[in-house]
């Protein structure tokens, strides 16, 4: 029998009698695929939906589609969505939430539109002030971590390579790496660049 | 009628209990081990090559979660998203300490206990450790040397399987190693600078660790996916789950209870001797008694002191076996954290492939040649060097595409040591029973009094600049030294508190880990290290664990028992 009809039968009246006839690793193996299912939580627990699309576009632009899929493809805003949902305390969540307030009241001064209605190049632009904010205060010795663009950085950057996609696409991960060298020669991989 | 009498019990199933069940089932007693915690299958449990985005928060840990279930050991090292439920929950579990001394007590109560999760580093003990008590008078004497367990050192790195280089050093001593692992191309030059520099009094070895690098006694050599400590589908790394209590089983004397909380052990005031345990299921709480000739108790330095505390009689009013008033007395841990970091420059064209579940070791070399001005004993490195990976992007300038494929390069080679100090044995260190709290199965808990002492941070001072002195002397740059504050426990090696002498009037175990007092109640887990040494310490446990085995079943066999 195919999981994927298992997932099926599991839907309807059906589901006791053939859970029956699995064996150990057949029902592990269906258990961990249902728990997989389950926890793709629908997004926009903490963000509404306009909050959802300014993160998705800030992630986007941090880790763009390139020869390998981006933060999009990765679905980075709902996994943020969930580190507010169920991570972050209260303050944690609320410096987030008002810096995608600011963030949108700076795009507005200067180019009279939030920031999801920016070109792409206007909204990188953005983004690179921002770093530069955060590297000024790295430079100084200060702490970042009060920066809402650090925290954003943050989690798109765990976001992205702790995906399916930036595991398996990005950086190409194996769980059995095959032995061990301890000093390999190193070859760079292909930049993609245009 | 189900059976309820057996040759031995044996309680607890981790590291130690795994070799007492081995040792006594395989000298031909029935064995019956008791395990507080559920069975573990390593098909649904072990996890080692599940992807971390099968994880909910992707392993930076169910923070609230955390905070409401496991507050004491998630500050712990090893604990982590993926293998929380290999800890203990702490309001299940609960204990108490001085207000304002924390200790951190980490546990697993599960089928394999440690043995699981364990850092799989595994370094005898030399007789500059076993003779160090009586040189210095501090605490009591050890009423064994070198010569009494070497044999069992031997015995146990044969089965169990220990990669390492031999050096020929009398303060780590060599034991029958299986080919070392490698040392990554950063860590040759940090080899080769201290070599150059401090030669005649230190050096950098890879790590002796239980994990096999070629195949072992049916089991596989290790495959290099990494975190051990999430289960091991291949048995590659020692614990007792797929090593020893499989052997147990063979010999099909082994009888094996989980969800078994042993409350207390039975003694028979008439006949002087222990006679069972009282346990309680921890499913059901029903509570049932069963019957031995023999008991062993390796349920952790900690969990066994206590149930000794709670097995109190008329004649041992402070707990079982305890007429000498030490047991609880001098808890030990190793300190942790001294050490500094740095940048190994060049090798740009170098990688690493290949996750190697283990690190360098630069053995102990304060108080080994020459006497140090300002601490006695001393402590050894471990660590290692590697080149960053994504992890950098979040602290890195730049956004955009140029920004994701830089961070397809690997970043610098940076190099570490951490340093393992040993803590001495104070009586003021200590557990006793707390009336007051019960845990989740109404057994009185315990509460522990712990801090380091003058010694110990002299020795973590030290720590940084030696740590920082080899890492200038090989070429590194930016270099920082650090001492971390790491409360008692965090080491997770507590021991002590039912200590090993030569008499009983001052320790609770004679050089066979046998009470002074009860004749057939054994304690060989950490609880009868009468010193720390700076070396993990489960190899001697389980050596120990082993002799203790052997000369009980002789002593049985010759009714002496």
């Amino acid at each position: 029998m195919q999981r994927r009809d298992l997932l099926r039968i599991l839907g309807g009246a059906l589901a006791l009698p053939a859970l029956r006839g699995l064996s150990p690793a057949e029902a592990w193996a269906l258990g961990r695929e249902l728990h997989r299912t389950i926890e793709r939580l629908p997004a926009g627990r903490v963000l509404d939906e306009h909050q959802l699309r300014t993160v998705a576009a800030i992630a986007e632009r941090i880790i763009p589609a390139t020869d390998t899929p981006g933060a999009r493809e990765a679905r980075v805003a709902e996994f943020i969505d969930l580190m507010l949902a169920d991570w972050y305390d209260d303050a944690g969540r609320t410096r987030f939430l008002d810096g995608l307030v600011q963030i949108d009241a700076r795009s507005r001064v200067t180019h009279g539109a939030p920031f999801v209605e920016l070109t792409e190049a206007r909204q990188t632009a953005l983004l690179d002030e921002l770093d530069a904010e955060v590297q000024a205060l790295r430079d100084a010795d200060l702490p970042t971590d009060g920066h809402f663009f650090q925290q954003m950085k943050w989690l798109t950057v765990h976001g992205y390579y702790t995906s399916d996609v930036g595991v398996r696409e990005e950086l190409k991960w194996t769980p059995i790496p095959g032995g061990y060298d301890p000093c390999k020669a190193f070859v760079p991989r292909t930049v993609g660049e245009s | 009628m189900a059976q309820n009498t057996w040759d031995a019990i044996v309680v607890g199933s981790g590291i130690s209990g795994g070799w007492a069940a081995k040792e006594l089932t395989e000298r031909g007693l029935d064995v019956l081990v008791l395990e507080a915690g559920r069975p573990i299958d390593p098909a649904r449990d072990y996890i080692e090559h599940q992807p971390v985005y099968e994880f909910k928060f992707r392993g930076l840990g169910n923070r609230q979660r955390d905070r409401d279930r496991q507050f004491i050991q998630s500050v712990a090292g090893p604990f982590e998203e993926e293998t929380s439920h290999f800890f203990v929950d702490d309001v299940d579990n609960p204990y108490t300490f001085d207000e304002d001394k924390p200790f951190y007590w980490i546990r697993g109560r599960h089928l394999g206990g440690r043995s699981l999760m364990w850092g799989r580093q595994t370094y005898r003990l030399s007789d500059l450790d076993f003779e160090a008590n009586l040189r210095e008078g501090v605490g009591v004497d050890w009423p064994i040397r070198y010569d009494d367990i070497a044999p069992w050192y031997d015995h146990v790195e044969d089965f169990i399987g220990v990669s390492g280089e031999r050096l020929g050093l009398p303060q780590l001593p060599d034991g029958k190693f299986l080919p070392p692992m490698q040392l990554n191309c950063a860590e040759e030059v940090v080899k080769a600078g201290i070599a150059r520099h401090f030669g005649d009094e230190r050096l950098l070895t890879i790590g002796r660790c239980a994990i096999l690098t070629q195949e072992h006694r049916g089991r596989a050599a290790c495959h290099y996916c990494g975190p051990c400590w999430r289960g091991c589908i291949t048995h590659s790394y020692f614990n007792s789950l797929g090593t020893t209590l499989p052997a147990a089983e063979a010999t099909g004397r082994l009888t094996l209870r989980t969800n078994s909380v042993v409350a207390a052990v039975l003694y028979d005031e008439q006949r002087d001797r222990a006679t069972g345990v009282r346990v309680i299921d921890s499913i059901t709480r029903h509570e049932r008694e069963y019957s031995a000739r023999l008991i062993f108790l390796c349920a952790s330095a900690l969990e066994s002191t206590r149930i000794l505390f709670n097995s109190a009689t008329s004649r041992f009013p402070d707990g079982l076996a305890n007429s000498s008033g030490e047991l609880g007395n001098n808890l030990m841990d190793h300190t942790m954290g001294g050490g500094a970091t740095g940048t190994i420059p060049g090798l740009e064209d170098r990688i690493v492939q290949g996750n190697r579940p283990n690190g360098i070791y630069v053995p102990r070399f304060r108080n080994v040649k020459t006497r140090h001005a300002d601490f006695t004993r001393g402590y050894g490195f471990q660590g290692g060097a590697g080149r960053g990976g994504w992890g950098r992007g979040a602290s890195t300038r730049g956004v955009g595409a140029a920004f994701k494929h830089a961070l397809r390069d690997p970043g610098p080679w940076s190099f570490t040591f951490y340093g393992f100090g040993e803590c001495l044995p104070y009586a003021t260190n200590r557990v006793r029973l707390n009336p007051e709290r019960k845990d989740a199965w109404g057994v009185p808990v315990l509460h522990v009094s712990a801090e380091w002492g003058d010694n110990e941070r002299k020795q973590l001072a030290d720590m940084a600049v030696t740590a920082a002195e080899m890492l200038e002397a090989s070429g590194a740059r930016d270099i920082s030294a650090f001492v971390q504050d790491n409360a008692p426990g965090l080491g997770i090696h507590e021991m002590g508190t039912a200590r090993m002498g030569r008499d009983p009037r001052t320790s609770v175990l004679n050089g066979y880990c046998q009470t002074h007092d009860v004749p057939n109640l054994f304690v060989t887990d950490g609880a009868c290290m009468t010193s720390a040494g700076c070396q993990n310490p489960s190899i001697t446990y389980m050596a120990l664990t082993a002799r203790a085995a052997a000369y009980a079943v002789d002593k049985l066999n010759r009714r002496e028992l």
